[in-house]
């Protein structure tokens, strides 16, 4: 009676235990969730820790529980009394609704007090997994891991702070597995001892546990030793954040804030958009027109104003469009939460699917041109549109001679330049320039310059301008490496220099072909696209974009009316290899074929170069992965042996393989029988472990059949029997 | 167990007390045809365990006590003149019988040892230049004191290979002495024992034994015990290929008397150390350093890899 106290004690000691414990669970998911009522939960959690203490039997703690459950919902849900009728009817009707949405799968509309039933059976069925832990395999390790990770996980990813908790669940998780382990150890060995003697031998471990976690608490902490790798988690899992982080390396997309540009990218193969287009074009998002020496800032040119237009309504920009006739459409699939529209050139209106979203208001930056979807004033994220636009064509006669006087709103906007500029860039542009007349040729002079003069490109190594330093200046004198930000940037900075009013713009290049239907094509477009490059005001014709940046394209459409006077449309591409009068755009592709042909190799390197750090990931995975599969091969090896040979008949033929597969799974049992050890006395080592004499008869019958060659009175429907009995006990 | 076999066992029980083993190790030897050398110190049971199984078998029973005087001819056999024939006519000497007792052999000259040697191993007994065949079944049981007391010749490497065991007694526990003093209170024991099988069905058991069937793969795991006590660094002389023969023998004779008709590693393993043990010489600096040859032994049989499988030819 006595000791059946005392293991009643010891129990209820574990299960308060585990009570805190799973306190730490239930706190941050209601913190998290915002659920309230966590002590009645808890209460809930209790009440089957003491039925399970007192091994009520099962029809009256299910009977206690259900009605704990119907009353909590009841009471929750509706206020009333569960004895009420109208509390009854409504636990009722809650059956009745939720029973026929779950047989319609329609899970997302399951109603709140059905949920809260399910999380009740959840903790339920948790609570008999703990029991079954503690009381029959004698370990709690899997479920401390478990806590572990999830707090951790939850401190990581959320507004939840663990710090407090980790503490509890390392303690208490830790005096449990050790005192279950001394207990494991105890029944194992079918030890039996007095209860003071328990004591004495539970007390050091408390005693030491609780010492080394105080020690540890009152210990100073070094920070964290390594970056946070929470962002690129984050963003690999889709949920990106701004690029703000200029001192180290960023992840390439697209950003908002470019006050501090340089540093080195990672590539990013995130796809951000698909468009269905038939042209591949560069999509722009918004300009920026404030140089600041060290990035680009939006100014307040018109105050606080925005242009609204609605769905299908003409939008007016800055930028000149193309004839009426040359009208097209694009539509964009967009699969990232981008909180603006993605405008072609030539941009003429917006079309949203759906007839629904008629209250859609679009809204655009006079300052950026950036186009914002809202809706009740409150910014959206539009996943499908089609854009209206027509390419502008810019005539080669207006490019060449401009007539028209320069507009001095845009001259005093546009031509900005911080006055720390240092001279050597003004003098640079000039130098440039010289011997070009007309303001086009001398941006074209600007644009071309940066693939002649020693300039790469690269994503690796890109400097980060010091506290007094020019970003211009550092790249046009000193690096000379860097990306689309350094080279349209210079072009920006060098074209005002020289009196060209030019404005930097961001968005995204034209992305890879992954479709093709008929003329139009599918553009896959990725961070890795984001880009930014250069918009420069010429006099009668109006803005008109480059492309400085080494290895990209970027077409515009120029009439050469004065060369051929009849209406020729060709488009010309700044690369400075391409003849103006050939079809740009095949060339381009047959370019890019070829080298991609001669370039497999190179390729697959940049792949992996670009890939190392998933590459490396995957990579541990996989090793840790096979690491534990042979860590745990006694688990799960017995179980593949036997489903091999559960078909397979006993017979003279299959003797020996069945009997060295016993060995090798009792060995992964860990019976190890040692080269020098006699199949017999190994037998009997087994047997007596399993007090069985299966082992002892399959052996004798195999030693007649390898040392006599004799199987004539073998019983091999018996061998099975004790074949598949020896397996059992393995695995079980 | 095989039936006759535990009846000649349990025969000598009835004598010899907490026995079993050496009981059941001499009658393998007797069994397949080979003889025992029991080595241990004056008083434990020697001479009775050889009288018990004599009796036990209703044979022929002699002994010689090896004296250091002890001529070959006093063993052998000794032709005499007879007058009234006029013919030397051949007495043979107490070595022509079915068991014999040759007591404490180590304490005779060599000359003498030899004589006795070399009939055990041809079972006929030579004197000028007639040969006497020693009848079946001839089983010589010898006896001798530990090497390291006073007045003993060692028996020469060759002469200990003719043995097929050699099998020590050791004391009897408490209880088992009391037991001995209980019975050797009134009668003397071996007085009461009477045969349980006659010559002509010990001779047909010791035909059966070598119709138990020895794997090849039993074979290629007595050779490579026999190997590995060649190559062991402590070992001066390893097992020859007699003793091979002798472990499968005695394991033949072995697995007959456990009632099976085929070896198994287990009867290699277990024989192996009383087969062996007196053929292996250590090095002198191995003995000084406490190596003992049982040591050795039991290490060869722990490292030597058992054939868990069918045996294939390589």
């Amino acid at each position: 009676m006595k000791k059946n106290n005392f293991k009643r004690l010891e129990l209820a000691l574990y299960y308060v235990v585990v009570f805190f414990i799973l306190r730490e669970w239930l706190v941050p998911i209601m913190e998290l969730t915002g659920t309230g009522y966590t002590s009645l939960i808890l209460l809930f959690i209790a009440i089957n820790l003491v039925l399970n203490l007192f091994k009520v039997h099962y029809s009256i703690s299910w009977v206690i529980k259900l009605v704990y459950m119907s009353w909590f919902i009841v009471f929750v849900y509706s206020g009333q009394s569960i004895l009420s009728v109208d509390g009854f009817l409504f636990l009722l009707d809650i059956f009745k609704t939720n029973s026929a949405i779950i047989i319609q799968s329609d899970w997302v509309h399951v109603t709140d007090p059905f949920r809260t039933l399910l999380f009740f059976i959840l903790i339920w069925m948790l609570i008999y997994l703990i029991h079954h832990w503690i009381t029959v395999r004698m370990t709690i390790f899997y479920f401390i891991v478990l806590t572990v990770f999830f707090i951790a996980t939850l401190d990581t990813f959320t507004e939840y702070d663990g710090s407090n908790a980790i503490i509890k669940i390392v303690l208490l998780g830790l005096m449990m597995t050790s005192i279950l382990f001394i207990k494991r150890l105890l029944s194992q060995s079918n030890v039996h001892i007095a209860w003071f003697k328990y004591i004495k031998l539970v007390m050091p471990i408390v005693f030491l546990i609780g010492l080394s976690g105080i020690v540890a608490i009152l210990l100073p902490k070094s920070p964290p030793q390594w970056p946070d790798p929470v962002p690129f988690i984050k963003s690999a899992a889709g949920q990106g954040e701004e690029i703000d982080n200029r001192d180290g390396v960023s992840k390439v997309g697209y950003g908002e804030n470019d006050s501090r540009l340089g540093g080195s990218f990672i590539a990013d193969d995130t796809v951000v958009f698909l468009a269905q287009a038939e042209t591949k074009q560069y999509w722009r998002v918004e300009t920026k027109d404030i140089y600041t020496s060290k990035g680009w800032e939006k100014s307040d040119y018109f105050v606080g104003t925005a242009s609204v237009y609605l769905p299908n309504e003409p939008i007016y920009h800055s930028l000149p469009v193309g004839p009426e006739e040359e009208t097209q459409s694009a539509s964009i699939q967009v699969l990232y939460p981008f909180e603006f529209i993605i405008q072609p050139y030539g941009l003429k209106s917006i079309e949203v699917d759906g007839t629904a979203d008629g209250s859609i208001e679009l809204h655009m930056d006079d300052n950026s041109e950036k186009l914002i979807p809202k809706v009740n004033n409150s910014t959206i994220t539009l996943d499908n549109y089609l854009v209206q636009y027509s390419k502008p064509v810019y005539l080669y006669s207006e490019l060449k001679n401009p007539t028209e006087e320069m507009n001095p709103f845009i001259q005093e906007r546009y031509l900005q330049l911080p006055e720390t500029l240092p001279s050597r860039v003004r003098d640079l542009a000039e130098e440039i320039v010289a011997g070009e007349e007309t303001p086009y040729d001398k941006a074209r002079a600007i644009e071309m310059y940066f693939r002649q003069n020693g300039f790469r490109y690269s994503t690796d190594n890109v400097a980060v301008p010091a506290e007094d330093q020019d970003y211009v200046d550092q790249f046009l004198f000193e690096t000379k490496i860097g990306y689309c930000d350094n080279f349209s940037t210079s072009m920006v900075v060098l074209l005002r220099s020289i009196g060209i009013p030019a404005r930097w713009v961001k968005g995204f290049a034209g992305g890879d072909v992954i479709n093709t239907d008929g003329a139009v094509k599918e553009f896959q477009v990725t961070n890795n696209d984001a880009h930014s490059w250069v918009e420069a005001y010429i006099p009668n014709v109006g803005w008109i974009n480059f492309e400085p940046t080494i290895g990209f394209n970027n077409t515009r459409t120029i009439n050469y009316d004065v060369q051929t006077n009849a209406y020729q449309q060709e488009e010309l591409t700044v690369d400075e290899e391409t003849e103006p009068d050939e079809t740009v755009e095949e060339e381009e592709e047959e370019q890019q074929k070829t080298t991609e042909k001669n370039n497999i190799l190179s390729t697959f390197v940049d792949f992996i170069k670009e890939h190392k750090v998933v590459l490396i990931f995957v990579f541990i995975v996989l090793v840790l992965f096979a690491f534990s599969l042979y860590k745990l091969r006694r688990k799960w090896l017995p179980k593949v042996y036997v489903r091999m040979n559960k078909q397979k008949q006993f017979s003279e033929a299959s003797f020996e393989a069945m009997y060295l597969q016993l060995l090798k799974i009792l060995e992964l049992k860990g019976f190890k029988r040692l080269e020098g050890q006699t199949l017999q006395s190994f037998a009997a080592e087994v047997d007596a472990y399993y007090s069985t004499k299966h082992m002892s008869n399959i052996t004798k019958a195999y030693e007649q059949f390898i040392y006599a060659k004799d199987l004539r009175e073998v019983d091999f429907d018996e061998m099975k029997e004790s074949w598949e009995y020896l397996i059992n006990q393995t695995t079980s | 167990m095989h039936k006759q076999i535990e009846g000649i066992i349990e025969n000598i029980e009835k004598v010899m007390i907490g026995k079993r083993e050496v009981a059941e190790l001499s009658v393998v030897a007797l069994l397949s045809g080979g003889h025992v050398l029991l080595e241990d110190v004056p008083g434990v049971g020697k001479t009775m365990m050889v009288r018990a199984l004599a009796k036990s078998v209703s044979a022929e029973f002699k002994r010689i006590q090896f004296t250091p005087d002890l001529l070959p001819s006093d063993v052998l056999g000794v032709s005499i003149y007879n007058p009234k024939t006029l013919q030397f006519e051949f007495r043979p000497g107490p070595i022509v019988g079915n068991i014999i007792l040759a007591d404490e052999i180590n304490r005779t000259s060599p000359k003498t040892q030899s004589a006795l040697l070399e009939s055990m191993e041809e079972s006929s007994v030579t004197v000028d230049g007639e040969t006497l065949q020693i009848p079946k079944p001839f089983f010589v049981m010898a006896t001798q004191n530990p090497i390291e007391y006073e007045g003993t010749y060692p028996l020469p490497e060759a002469q200990l290979d003719r043995f097929l065991l050699k099998i020590k007694m050791g004391y009897p526990t408490a209880q088992e002495e009391i037991e001995v003093l209980r019975r050797a209170e009134k009668t003397e024991p071996i007085t009461q024992l009477s045969p349980v099988i006659s010559i002509e069905e010990l001779i047909e058991l010791q035909e059966e034994v070598l119709n138990v069937y020895v794997d090849d793969s039993i074979k290629s795991y007595i050779v490579q015990l026999a190997r590995a006590t060649r190559k062991v660094s402590e070992i001066y002389l390893g097992v020859s290929p007699r003793a091979s023969i002798a472990l499968m023998k005695a394991c033949q004779a072995y697995a007959k008397m456990k009632d099976r008709d085929f070896v198994k590693p287990d009867d290699v393993q277990y024989l192996a150390p009383y087969v062996f043990g007196h053929r292996i010489i250590l090095k002198p600096e191995a003995r000084y350093e406490g190596v003992t040859v049982e040591g050795i032994v039991d290490r060869i049989l722990s490292n030597a890899v058992i054939p868990i499988k069918r045996y294939a030819e390589k």
